[in-house]
């Protein structure tokens, strides 16, 4: 039996019908078609599918699309505004902090998040914010550098 | 489009008695399951390739599993539903009877003559047995001053790239013509496979940019995308298939699990007279990649050593665990961790420093190219310099002196020094060098196109003959062509999606064995200078002055003696193709060109001898990785304190992108080295299911690494440059088992295996 939900995702409101077993990553992918949410793994190991749940960085493989009614969702696509980059997705491309860029979606949505939260935090307190997202192409040393670069964007 | 899902073995070693899919079929949104039956029926077995040459016996393989599976999550059947839940819940629904075998998971038991056999049909596990030998290897020993002798274990792991394989097929039944898109990094055994299996002529596959693959993309996707394309001509309807991470662990192939018996012949002195080495092989449930980690040992067989005389005997053995497949320098970190834990070893016996003895050996900066026993031909290098500045760099005496005071307090700090070789482009003719018998040499030599374009609006198009993996490779060719053409790079576009009916391929065309530096950048390079020659000689009737006469920068044409005089690329473009009255007749149309870049041009040795050398591979980057680490004894941890890299990789185009390669496959060689891999219990339960598991490294497990570049430029490749890409993960196991075993060395600790995790090093010290 599929349940109505209202969800608001990057500024835009969507009424969905979905599925109670549907997971939030495969709700943004497959019926809202944001695909910048990336599935990795599907047991919240990788954070490819991390997007921000009412200002929390949650896995959306393990949230419930259900779940998300009347809730409020930022995903990667909604970090660019008109057509330009988000300063962090600037300093992502800056530091070559990418290669296959599966994980990216999630990565950047982290390091926003930490920024968000603090954006004074040194190199020690980067590593350990991106812990839950992990890559396996870069070794993470240009990601750190990228989100350590971006914070100054996020200082007012 | 109707979604696909692998039905998948639950048994390490099952006879299959009966697929029964009616249950499954009647279950609403359900459309067609492609059984072993019709596997059978409508398809054709792979052809045996250059790693299965070795067969006596030949064994036929199919998509999936036909009567009889050899290892858990061996693909038995797919199923396409409306849905991908419908597929799921539906997948239940196939009924498998299996009679389940006894497994054997060992290869050492599995070699035993008790062992249960996986392929009765060739009387023993031990699928192939074979060796090279160059030199006199007997002469060595016995002119020895010493022999040294170490048993060595290397386990598996895999570089498990975070986007899953995937395919998606669609058949159109009037014209008879399949589409193909999938993530194989070799389209070669991408576009071979479907023509073997399904007796197709009329397909097409495209490669979009594809999310890592580190070589695990390569091989078992052949099967994925067979039964994808069977089922899309099965349902005439268009079938998408992702594997899921778990389906991954379980079955997209892992590296070789290695036992090396290793004895070398030494003088008083440090020098190395030769090495013996046999190797046992855990090449898991298939015979597709027999011997594909012995043959990638001859790329850099003797690593940066001027050793004379080797000898290296493999066999193969099949066991009830998932196949082998390439990743991340396949083989090649198992030859480097012999020889640097050989060099440790001898340094011991002798008494002499590690980095001593490594210097008595190493190839000289005036000995380049140096031609190395096996037929590889060294292109340049200095590898004492990399020693000695890694030495510097890690301060070492500074390490060694603190390293007592710190055992005084009960810390135990430790501190390795290895060399290593980085092979680059690749010669797939030298798998054959074990079988010199052999009439047909798959794959020699390396060839390779780039198609570039001028276009209408007066920017640039560059298509490429190989997939692109997540290294850059749109980056580094835009530099390339930009500096070459006069362009700058925001006017370049570089197609990202690899096409079979469009791009220029040829014989190097794989994201696979470090082929880029040489191919794509030789291919782009050619093309870019004849592309160059076409707008100059436009431009020149443009503005009637001689081509000789005219530069090109940022996209405009102009004179250098009037100054003023000059022509857009935008305004050539549309001369070009906007109207043929304003093109003389001399002059070929369009600003369009296709180059292929072949390397290398002839002998020697590009097809194996009689005495098996050949050039396994054509550019050597190398590098000097030194590490500190510091080991908790009571609990076995490991912490790297500082990890110092000095690399040649020729010249740098861009040292972002190059950092990046060496960032990426150090942290991966390190985790390898401290835990990360694959378990199997006895009865052939994989027990790594997941990433975490399988103990994949975050931020908080990779060590900050330190890179100092050291540019000896290649004389062979067009500007100088050499591989990175899978470089740092060769020599890291090789530093970090050194360090280990130097911290430990008041308890008589020998690292001999890898990995060094916690466990393993607490039984070490518990022994």
């Amino acid at each position: 039996m599929k349940q109505l939900i209202q969800v608001k995702i990057n500024g835009r409101t969507y009424q969905e019908e979905v599925e109670p077993r549907v997971l939030l990553s495969f709700f943004l992918r497959e019926q809202v078609g944001l695909t910048g949410t990336h599935v990795g793994c599907v047991v919240g190991e990788c954070g490819a599918c991390s997007v921000l749940l009412e200002g929390r960085l949650v896995k959306s493989c393990l949230v419930l699309a259900v779940r998300t009614d009347q809730k409020e969702i930022t995903t990667v696509e909604g970090l660019a505004k008109e057509g330009t980059l988000h300063p962090i997705q600037e300093a992502f491309v800056e530091h070559y902090a990418l290669q296959c860029g599966f994980c990216t979606s999630g990565m950047v949505l982290a390091g926003h998040h930490l920024l968000t939260q603090n954006p004074d935090a040194g190199e020690e307190e980067i590593r350990q914010k991106l812990a839950g997202n992990l890559c396996m192409c870069t070794g993470y040393t240009q990601i750190v550098n990228a989100v350590g670069s971006a914070a100054k964007a996020y200082k007012k | 489009m109707l979604h696909g899902i692998v039905l998948r073995s639950t048994y390490p070693h099952a006879r299959i008695l009966d697929v029964d899919a009616q249950a499954a079929l009647e279950f609403p949104g359900v459309v067609a399951v492609v059984t072993p039956e019709l596997v059978k029926q409508r398809t054709h077995p792979f052809k045996p390739g250059r790693y299965a040459a070795g067969l006596k016996t030949p064994i036929p393989e199919y998509a999936t599993a036909i009567d009889r599976v050899r290892y858990l999550g061996e693909p038995i059947a797919m199923l396409a539903a409306r849905s991908p839940s419908i597929a799921e819940d539906a997948l239940e629904l196939i009924r498998v009877e299996y009679d389940p075998l006894p497994t054997v998971v060992d290869p050492w038991k599995a070699m035993e003559s008790s062992a249960p056999l996986l392929f009765e049909e060739l009387g023993s596990n031990v699928a192939w047995k074979g060796a090279v030998s160059y030199g006199d290897v007997e002469e060595a020993f016995k002119s020895a001053d010493q022999v040294v002798r170490e048993n060595l274990r290397t386990h598996r792991y895999s570089s498990t790239p975070l986007e899953p394989l995937a395919c998606l097929a669609s058949f159109d039944n009037v014209s008879h013509s399949l589409n193909v898109w999938c993530n194989g990094q070799n389209p070669e055994v991408v576009y071979d496979a479907l023509g073997e299996a399904l007796s197709l002529e009329d397909y097409r596959v495209v490669i979009p940019d594809i999310g890592g693959g580190f070589g695990q993309k390569i091989h078992l996707i052949r099967k994925y995308i067979v039964l994808t394309s069977l089922m899309a001509l099965h349902t005439e309807r268009p079938v998408k298939w992702i594997e899921d991470r778990s389906e991954h662990m379980l079955a997209a192939g892992q590296s070789c699990g290695m036992d090396f018996e290793v004895e070398a012949a030494v003088k008083k002195d440090g020098t190395v007279l030769g090495l013996s080495i046999k190797e046992v092989d855990d090449v898991g449930g298939s015979v597709s990649t027999l011997t594909i980690h012995f043959t990638n040992k001859l790329n850099n067989l003797f690593s940066t050593y001027k050793v004379k005389n080797l000898r290296l005997e493999g066999r193969s053995v099949v066991t009830n665990k998932c196949p082998v497949v390439p990743n991340r320098g396949i083989g090649k970190p198992s030859m480097c961790f012999i020889w640097e834990r050989i060099m440790d070893r001898i340094a011991e016996a002798l008494g002499m420093s590690p980095a001593e003895v490594r210097s008595v050996n190493l190839v000289q900066p005036d000995e380049f190219p140096y031609s190395a026993p096996n037929g590889n031909i060294y292109d340049s290098g200095d590898y004492p310099e990399l020693l000695k500045r890694a030495l510097k760099n890690i301060e070492f005496e500074k390490v060694k002196s603190e390293q007592e005071k710190a055992r005084e307090k009960g810390r135990y700090v430790g501190v390795g020094v290895v060399v290593g070789l980085e092979p680059g482009g690749r010669n797939a003719a030298r798998d054959m060098a074990i079988f010199p018998d052999a009439k047909e040499m798959p794959g020699a030599g390396g060839v390779e196109g780039a198609t570039l374009k001028l276009k209408r609006n007066g920017t640039v198009t560059v298509v490429l003959g190989a997939p692109s993996c997540g290294q850059f490779h749109e980056t580094t060719t835009s530099q390339v062509v930009a500096e070459v053409l006069g362009v700058s790079p925001e006017q370049i576009h570089v197609e990202s999606s690899w096409d079979s009916g469009l791009s220029p391929w040829g014989i190097a065309s794989s994201n696979t064995g470090n082929n880029f530096h040489l191919y794509d950048i030789g291919a782009v390079h050619g093309a870019a200078l004849q592309l160059r020659e076409k707008v100059l000689k436009l431009a020149a009737h443009v503005l009637e002055i001689s081509p000789e006469k005219l530069t090109i920068e940022e996209g405009i044409v102009s004179s250098n003696e009037s100054p003023g005089k000059s022509v857009t690329f935008k305004r050539l473009g549309k001369v070009a193709y906007g109207n043929q009255s304003d093109i003389p007749e001399e002059l070929e149309a369009g600003l369009h060109t296709t180059y292929y870049y072949k390397f290398p041009h002839a002998e020697p040795f590009l097809l194996p001898d009689t005495q098996g050398r050949v050039r396994a591979q054509f550019t050597f980057s190398a590098a000097a990785h030194a590490a500190v680490v510091e080991v908790d004894v009571e609990t076995g941890r490991v912490q790297v304190l500082r990890y110092v890299i000095i690399s040649d990789n020729g010249t740098i185009l861009n040292p972002g992108v190059v950092d990046g390669q060496i960032y990426g496959s150090v942290a991966h060689g390190i985790s390898v080295a401290l835990g990360e891999g694959f378990v199997y219990d006895s009865e052939g339960q994989l027990l790594t299911l997941t990433l975490t598991d399988c103990s994949k490294a975050s931020t908080m497990e990779t060590p900050k690494v330190e890179i100092e570049h050291y540019q000896v430029p290649s004389p062979f490749s067009v500007l100088g440059q050499k591989a990175a890409g899978e470089g740092a993960a060769i020599p890291s196991p090789a530093a970090i088992a050194s360090a280990i075993e130097d911290a430990l060395q008041p308890f008589g600790v020998k690292a001999r295996e890898l990995p060094l995790s916690s466990e393993v090093i607490w039984r070490l010290l518990n022994r």
